[in-house]
């Protein structure tokens, strides 16, 4: 166990997890993370299990305070982020020592960034998930004055000469900007679109500022549907790409209601549904057609770079005696008092 | 809910991470047990890298993660399950019965009005249309877990509204095109709200989050409007177990 790690600046930022799975049985969006990759790949930086929780910050500033010493990761959006005053590295473990803050400003191109906290965090679940459901009212949203805990605590890490940073994992980071390429697949009613389905391809959306979690609302030429009537709510898979009006095109994300009534015409892949999770408002987004084959391939190889990554993990925090778990031992409950 | 064979099917990729099955036969009914026959059927199978299914009316959505599993493989899953509908004798469950209050009209159905004029009868008449159906629960859709149900014995389908509200109270009962739900929760909707329940149908503190599953009876009653406080804030129970909670407490095997 370690001692409260105080949340000086919130920001707009949420603890979660890679979602809730069960939730659609029962008619709860799945939610979670909404840039899955980079929130895998904090977890393992700090040698956490994929599916714990952990801290999704959303564009604005955030800063805290460890009050026993602790090991985090930040992923995600390009930002700046500095340990007790240094400057440090994202995609890389960092040591925080006891009184240190950690600060995390100026996101600027990307939305999201995610920090993960070794041992990871305590939170409550609702159907196996600590991932917030707006709609249900469930979730812990931060604020200045609430405090996280950690499960354990870890010895600080840093290189003895000239501070240099410790960890050179090397994944490859996603890369963010304002113009994005999206990947789908044709969807379930393509048909009833007709030709004007390929204007989605041929076209450039903006990105909506009434666009969050839910779903991405973008600006732009609109294929139309071809036949009408009222359709029964049937399933609809995150990714759906749904014209419900004449102004905007819907890309449902992972808190999308999980029945709807309109005819969708395209997925967004696993791997594209991360690049979207980091589009601003403004930002132009393009799609790109493939093939639930391909689509699979890619988010496969995007799996196994994490999978090594993983490996690198276990391999230098074993070497350093942190983090692995068959060497690791939580404080004497006299330390953290 | 019982079947004798699986209604024939279509399958539609949906992504990466899904699979959309449509049940086409001309009997609804068949359809409906056929899709939550096979959610049902997979939620048990033990597959590994099926998350869940999501069951409507005649559609049914599979969601598994492609790292673990190949839309395939789940495909060949769904045509085993299908068949296996046919054989497996489905253990018939007892549908349970809820009685809903519901207070039309006014500032709890702004959109009364607006329906009785599109349906060219009385509001009076709608009431008593609504009413007067028993509704079996079709599915859990969004928000939270709302009861989709096929709607009452209108003249014609109900349009959905042009401009969908940012916020429908909980406990909004509601109708759009064919179909008749309650809002367990606060939440954006295009449906056209005739009324409202003052029970609070949604406790995410108790699992299953609310207390009826498909196949469950639903009949609504009209109250009036200053009764709405009576009930407010009571939890939609089944009718049986209401009673049965009674003979427990009264043995002593409860606390």
């Amino acid at each position: 166990m370690s001692g409260p790690i105080l949340i000086l600046q919130a920001g707009n930022s949420v603890v979660t997890d890679l979602g809730r799975t069960r939730g659609p049985r029962f008619g709860l969006p799945v939610n979670g993370a909404s840039d899955q990759y980079s929130a895998r790949a904090a977890n393992i930086l700090a040698g956490n299990p994929d599916h714990h929780p952990l801290v999704e910050i959303t564009a604005l500033d955030f800063r805290m305070k460890a009050t026993t010493d602790i090991l985090i990761a930040v992923t995600g959006a390009p930002l700046t982020l500095t340990v007790g005053g240094r400057p440090c590295s994202q995609w890389e473990p960092v040591s925080v020592r006891a009184g240190e803050s950690v600060t995390i400003r100026g996101i600027h191109s990307g939305l999201r960034a995610y920090l993960a906290i070794h041992g990871s965090i305590e939170a409550e679940t609702l159907l196996g998930s600590c991932a917030p459901d707006t709609v249900v009212g469930f979730g812990l949203q931060l604020k200045e004055g609430i405090s996280l805990r950690a499960r354990r605590s870890v010895g600080p890490v840093r290189q003895p000469y000239f501070d240099l940073p410790l960890f050179r994992l090397g994944l490859e980071r996603p890369s963010m900007g304002s113009e994005l390429l999206v990947d789908v697949t044709d969807g379930p009613d393509v048909a009833e679109f007709g030709e004007s389905g390929e204007l989605l391809f041929t076209s450039e959306y903006a990105v909506s500022d009434r666009s969050n979690h839910i779903g991405l609302r973008l600006g732009g030429e609109l294929p139309e549907r071809t036949s009408s009537g009222e359709v029964l709510s049937r399933g609809v898979p995150v990714g759906a790409v749904e014209v419900p009006s004449r102004e905007e095109l819907l890309v449902l994300h992972r808190g999308r209601g999980v029945t709807a009534g309109y005819p969708v015409l395209a997925v967004v892949t696993s791997t594209g549904l991360d690049v979207l999770a980091q589009a601003r408002p403004g930002d132009k987004v393009r799609f790109r057609k493939t093939t639930v084959a391909e689509a699979t391939a890619a988010h496969r190889r995007s799996r196994a770079q994490l999978e090594t990554l993983r490996e690198s993990v276990n391999t230098v925090f074993g070497l350093l005696g942190i983090g692995c778990r068959p060497q690791w031992q939580d404080l004497p409950v006299a330390a953290c008092s | 809910m019982s079947l004798l064979a699986a209604a024939p099917t279509e399958i539609y990729e949906s992504g990466d991470s899904a699979l959309r099955v449509v049940a086409i036969s001309e009997a609804s009914e068949h359809n409906w047990l056929t899709v939550h026959g096979l959610a049902d059927w997979l939620e048990n199978c033990g597959a590994e890298g099926l998350c869940g299914a999501v069951p409507t009316y005649d559609s049914v959505l599979v969601e598994f993660d492609p790292i673990l599993v190949s839309a395939r493989q789940v495909r060949a899953f769904v045509t085993l399950g299908l068949l296996e509908l046919g054989h497996a004798g489905e253990s018939a469950r007892a549908p349970r019965e809820f009685d809903v209050p519901v207070v039309y009209g006014g500032e709890y159905g702004p959109d009364l009005e607006r329906v009785a004029e599109h349906q060219g009868i009385s509001v009076g008449e709608v009431i008593r249309l609504h009413t007067a159906k028993t509704y079996t629960v079709r599915c859990l859709g969004a928000p939270a877990g709302s009861p989709m149900m096929d709607g009452p014995a209108f003249p014609k389908p109900v349009p959905r509204l042009k401009d969908p509200r940012l916020s429908v109270p909980a406990g909004a009962v509601a109708v759009a095109g064919r179909q008749a739900v309650i809002a367990p929760a606060v939440a954006p909707g295009g449906w056209c709200v005739i009324g409202q329940t003052p029970m609070s149908v949604l406790n995410i503190r108790r699992e299953p989050l609310v207390p009826y599953k498909p196949g469950d009876i639903l009949r609504f009653r009209q109250i009036r409007t200053e009764d709405f406080g009576q009930y407010a804030g009571l939890e939609l129970e089944p009718l049986d177990v209401a009673s049965e909670d009674v003979d427990f407490v009264e043995s002593g095997a409860r606390p």
